[in-house]
């Protein structure tokens, strides 16, 4: 009889242990629009938004134009494989992507070892994956990467082989981008441990471009001239 | 720094880098976790870190301080075998042997979480786990094993 | 684990002949007795009688020389020997013992060179592991050994007790005497020193065995399922280093010049030196001297090869041609008649097989000390002869002053038929005399500097008649692996090379115009011996032309095997397969396909048939069936797993596995790029032997070369689609 006892305990342990990493981990990506999530007044944006071009200077087919050219970039980020690989669909997988898994450029496949993050999303129901991620890279090439909290973006965060339009639209919706205004969205870029790891992701992994200043100040730039998106879906 | 491995507790003066695997191997002399790649794609050094399945090559010695470290030698002896072991021996799994207490270490932490596991569920668990001898149809049969044993306590 | 270094010890003094006390037994006798390696070293009131027993005060030791390299050689050898020496395998001791001549294998050679291996066996005094052999080359010895050794101890027995040697019996290392007195073996060892060994006694009938045919223990089961099993990268010495080597990748590329000082001060290295076509670090800690390792910055030479996959594969592919035949043992009927064979029923095809790596679980490894006079190696190895005598001429010792103490092996699948690793070590150790130093190679260096499975290419035509085959004439081109191998072990082979058609001329079918050609290529990479050797890729071809045959004619697979079968134990086979999985009613359903291969390697037919579904998601593998027939079962537990073990081998290599060449260096460095096959993608297999064969076969090999053919015509059957190139992930998607 003990040992059953025992078991369940153990099992009551891990279980709980592995539903405060998910909760740590929702809390990753809902804080912040807990924190911020009401509007924000308009002059605590333009003081961020310090670089942005003078709207009134230019025509509105231009700023559109320049507000898409700065989406083409944010999109070149959200798209590249340090991101897109882990904000994948409802089939849990995540993927191994780009030419640094010797692969063709485009060329995707699911993460080895029939790895499914599951509907935790942290591997809870399967393989966790901290069994491997641990807190920091590996510093050995083809090691795996690290972050605290590793884990699979919100199954609504969809990004992986989705159009510019689509990614565009489901992170302007604050249904799909966890309830945040923009300006969320841009602190959760620029504040998130595992969001940065996308520009920091260890020997022999190309990463994603322009580096997290940069992309943020692209993204508050786009904010600035109204946020369009492209068309299509 | 001091670690805690299948119960004692060790002193130790490394770097706060050094992967827990070559700590045990090479420091503390417990040999039962095996270096088989060193990038997480075989687990021949999977341990319980509190419970959990871990890769001792890819995680580093800082990380574990404080926390319970059980190796395959700490999970069971031949003369206290662990229902997950008994099922091995039973199953005859291990060829040359090498993964298997990796895989031995990772089917345990499984069936804490999943104590009556589906083939699939079994797939989707241990198939972070490699053998190069193919013991893999022995390691499903094992599992099952393994769970109703703990099953029946 | 304080036992750790207790069995390092206690393995250093076995190698070292220094039993106290004892006896050892073991008797084969090829015309002229052979010397008894055991007998060195013996001291006053012992004797060492036979090779293979050795019984002193402290308990009874079988020598199991053949090396465990996961596939249970260990296990079968005591079991043999337990079988008429009537001890419990799991409750003894078991050594490999010492390297010898008097442990030739006499079966190993007859793979390379028919009918000649026991006369070169016994004068090369090959101790060698491999080619399925070790159950076949020692069924006989071992037993007899065995029963030797029981006699004489009764004979001892007899003697001491005045007793008549016919009222005697022994149980359990015991004899027992005719009032049921038990006397411990043990009791009889110094004793028995003195007696004459009795002569070769009558083996016991299969019908009274306890232990062969029955489902036993593998004497290593519960070491191996607790963590205890100590191989050779396990081994701790006192004041022991540890060391690593980067080597050229481009093998023999040599090193043109290094820098190593940013190395040498990192925490814990203790030395840095150039060894053979690479650089060696001796460090305190095995991570250390990797990191330190990695810290050097090395300017590699350039190897004697083309630079990269694309200009090996050309150079093959232009030796397909009559001036490059190397080899043709099969030359039926007269194949060139194809040429007046309509179109419609001919086809011409080419395949290709890549270079594939062994990677075993245990990377390369050796414990070498060097004192004066002497040389101590411990090394997972299935050739310690070969190592022996290459060490010797390092380092100017003499053989018998190189003391090689074998190690349980993390897997080889043919990987340690090879002494790179051991003769590093050993160039590592001459440096630092007195220390024993332990060489491990990271696994990227293992991937990188493995001597692979020969990439080769094959050129297959054939032709139909009236539903049936009637021409089938394949061609195939590759380097010489026996001339790779034996150029680095001893000196290349004169003549043919058998492993370049082995498996495709060697099939028990009569097909009315039938050829096989091998064609050699230059040498290219490296290359050597991988679980089934030529077949690996021989049977692969032989087998997908067969089945690309079948359908042209519109036959059925197995009947036209059927028709043409020559051989009764293969034909009993396919009848079975075709029993077992109900193949003449066989309806699988939309989207499902059956394959069937058979391929005879090393004395044994396996045939395969797959069921195979193609999912939305890619090709997914239902169920393997294995039939095959290795004579009398000895080990049936050990036997499933080493038939299963194989198909696995051979599908997950088929599906996944490829090492491709760029700047003369592997690209595949390690697991995330050539795994072979993973849990998920194993299928259900399914196991039936029969044993109608009157010979004792070996099983750790021949499973593999039909499970690649076998699932190539299932996704045939299935999806229409020819793949004749692995790995088939290229090509198709599985699950």
């Amino acid at each position: 009889m003990k040992p059953v006892f025992m078991t369940r305990k153990i099992l009551v342990n891990r279980i709980d242990f592995l539903m405060r990493v998910m909760v740590l981990c929702l809390l990753v990506f809902f804080m912040p629009s807990r924190a911020e999530g009401a509007p924000q007044d308009s002059s605590q944006n333009i003081t961020k938004i310090a670089q942005a071009p003078s709207l009134d200077a230019l025509p509105s087919d231009d700023i559109t134009r320049n507000a898409l050219t700065e989406w083409d970039k944010l999109y070149s980020v959200f798209s590249h494989p340090r991101c897109a690989s882990c904000h994948v669909g409802d089939d849990n997988r995540p993927r191994w992507m780009g030419t640094d898994y010797g692969l063709d450029p485009g060329e995707a496949q699911f993460h080895g070892m029939n790895v499914n993050g599951g509907m935790s999303r942290i591997g809870a129901e399967t393989l966790p994956c901290m069994t491997c991620h641990q807190e920091e890279n590996s510093d050995i090439l083809n090691g795996p990467p690290g972050a605290h909290v590793w884990a699979l973006a919100p199954v609504e965060m969809e990004w992986f082989d989705k159009s510019s339009a689509y990614i565009c639209a489901q992170i302007k919706d604050p249904a799909r981008n966890g309830g945040r205004s923009l300006e969320a969205v841009s602190d959760h870029i620029n504040n998130d441990d595992l969001v940065h790891w996308g520009w920091s992701p260890g020997p022999g992994r190309t990463p994603a471009p322009f580096g997290r200043k940069e992309t943020v100040d692209i993204f508050n730039a786009w904010i600035a001239q109204g946020a369009p998106c492209p068309d299509g879906s | 720094m001091e670690l805690s491995v299948n119960g004692q507790g060790y002193t130790l003066d490394v770097e706060d880098d050094m992967p827990l695997l070559w700590v045990l191997r090479d420091e503390l002399k417990i040999k039962g976790p095996k270096y088989g790649c060193g990038i997480a794609q075989c687990g021949a050094c999977t341990v319980h870190v509190d419970g959990m399945a871990v890769r001792s090559c890819s995680i580093r010695v800082k990380s574990v301080k404080g926390a319970q470290i059980t190796t395959i030698e700490g999970l069971g002896s031949p003369k206290a075998l662990h229902a997950v072991q008994a099922a091995w021996i039973e199953k005859q799994v291990a060829q040359c042997g090498y993964c298997q207490a990796g895989h031995i270490m990772a089917a345990s932490a499984f069936l804490d979480m999943n104590p009556d596991p589906t083939d699939a569920d079994i797939d989707q668990a241990l198939s972070a786990n490699l053998c190069r001898c193919g013991t893999y149809p022995r390691i499903r049969a094992a599992v099952h094993l393994a769970a109703s044993k703990l099953r029946e306590g | 684990m304080a036992s750790v270094k207790t069995i390092a010890r206690r393995s250093f003094l076995i190698g070292s002949s220094a039993i106290a006390g004892g006896v050892a037994f073991g008797v084969y006798s090829y015309k002229k007795p052979l010397p008894n390696p055991l007998e060195t070293g013996l001291q006053a009131g012992e004797a060492a009688l036979t090779p293979f027993v050795k019984i002193d005060k402290n308990g009874v030791t079988l020598i199991t020389p053949r090396a465990d390299k996961g596939q249970g050689a260990y296990s079968i050898q005591a079991y043999l020997l337990a079988e008429e020496l009537d001890v419990d395998p799991t409750q003894v001791r078991l050594s490999p013992g010492v390297p010898s001549p008097t442990y030739y294998n006499s079966t190993v050679m007859n793979e390379g060179m028919p009918g000649m291996g026991h006369v070169i066996g016994r004068l090369m005094g090959l101790q060698i592991t491999g080619g399925s052999s070790t159950v076949p080359d020692m069924y006989e010895r071992l037993r007899r050994a065995g029963a030797v050794a029981r006699e004489t101890l009764k004979r001892t027995a007899a003697k001491e007790f005045n007793v008549s040697i016919a009222d005697l019996t022994t149980e359990d290392s015991h004899v027992i005497l005719p009032d049921a007195r038990r006397i411990p073996y043990t009791a009889l060892a110094s004793k028995a020193a003195k007696v004459k060994p009795a002569e070769a006694s009558v083996l016991r009938d299969p019908k009274t065995w306890r232990y062969l045919g029955k489902d036993i223990l593998r004497t290593d089961i519960v070491a191996k399922s607790t963590g205890r099993q100590v191989y050779g990268i396990d081994l701790e010495f006192d004041n022991m280093f540890y060391a690593t080597v980067r080597a050229n990748p481009g093998i023999g590329g040599g090193v043109k010049s290094y820098d190593a000082q940013a190395a040498r001060d990192m925490r814990g290295v203790l030395d840095i030196l150039p060894v053979k076509n690479g650089i060696a670090v001796v460090a305190d800690n095995t991570w250390r001297a990797f990191k330190a390792a990695e810290a050097i910055n090395i300017e590699w030479g350039v190897p004697p090869y083309p630079i990269n996959s694309d200009a090996i594969w050309s150079e093959m592919y232009a030796h397909i041609a009559p001036e490059f035949q190397n080899i043709q043992r099969l030359n039926a009927g007269d194949v060139s008649t194809i040429d007046g064979v309509n179109k419609a029923d001919s086809l011409a095809v080419e395949y290709r097989t890549p270079f594939l790596a062994h990677a075993p679980m245990e990377p390369m490894n050796a414990v070498v000390m060097i004192q004066d006079k002497r040389c101590d190696i411990w090394t997972g190895t299935q050739i310690p002869r070969f190592v022996q005598s290459h060490v010797a001429k390092q380092t100017g010792l003499k053989n018998k002053d190189v003391h090689i103490h074998v190690q349980a092996m993390g897997g080889s699948f043919g990987r340690r038929l090879e002494l790179t690793y051991v003769l590093q070590a050993v160039e590592i150790a001459q440096s630092m005399p007195n220390v024993p130093v332990k060489l491990i190679w990271s696994r990227e260096e293992d991937m990188t500097h493995d001597y692979p499975r020969p990439a080769t290419i094959a050129k297959g035509r054939g032709a139909v008649k009236d539903g049936k085959i009637t021409h089938f004439d394949l061609g195939i081109v590759g380097a010489s692996l026996t001339h790779s191998g034996m150029s680095r072990l001893a000196s290349p082979l004169p003549g043919p090379d058998p492993t370049l058609t082995t498996g495709a001329d060697d099939q028990p079918y009569a097909i009315e115009n039938y050829r096989v050609t091998g064609y050699r290529a230059p040498e290219n990479v490296p290359i050597s011996s991988w679980r089934s050797v030529g077949a690996s890729q021989n049977g692969f071809y032989h087998e997908c032309l067969f089945d690309e045959l079948v359908a042209l004619a519109g036959a059925d697979p197995l009947e036209e095997r059927l028709r043409l079968c020559t051989d009764a134990v293969t034909r009993k086979i396919l009848e079975k397969a075709g029993e077992v999985t109900n193949w003449s009613s066989r309806t699988l359903g939309p989207n499902r396909g059956r394959g069937l291969a058979l391929t005879q390697s090393f004395g044994v037919s396996v045939a395969q048939i797959i069921d195979i579904t193609q999912t939305m998601q890619g090709i997914k593998i239902d169920k393997v069936h294995i039939i095959t027939d290795v004579g009398r079962i000895l080990d049936p537990v050990n036997l499933e797993a080493q038939l299963t073990g194989g198909a696995i081998w051979g599908l997950g290599h088929a599906i996944n596995c490829e090492l491709t060449y760029e700047n003369y260096a592997a690209q595949q460095t390690n697991y995330h790029e050539h795994a072979g096959m993973r849990l998920y993608q194993t299928p259900e297999i399914e196991v039936t032997v029969l044993e109608n064969s009157p010979h004792i076969l070996g099983a750790g090999e021949p499973a593999v070369p039909p499970a690649a053919p076998a699932l190539a015509n299932a996704i045939f059957a299935a999806t229409g689609q020819r793949l004749r190139e692995m790995p088939f992930q290229k090509y198709i998607d599985f699950v």
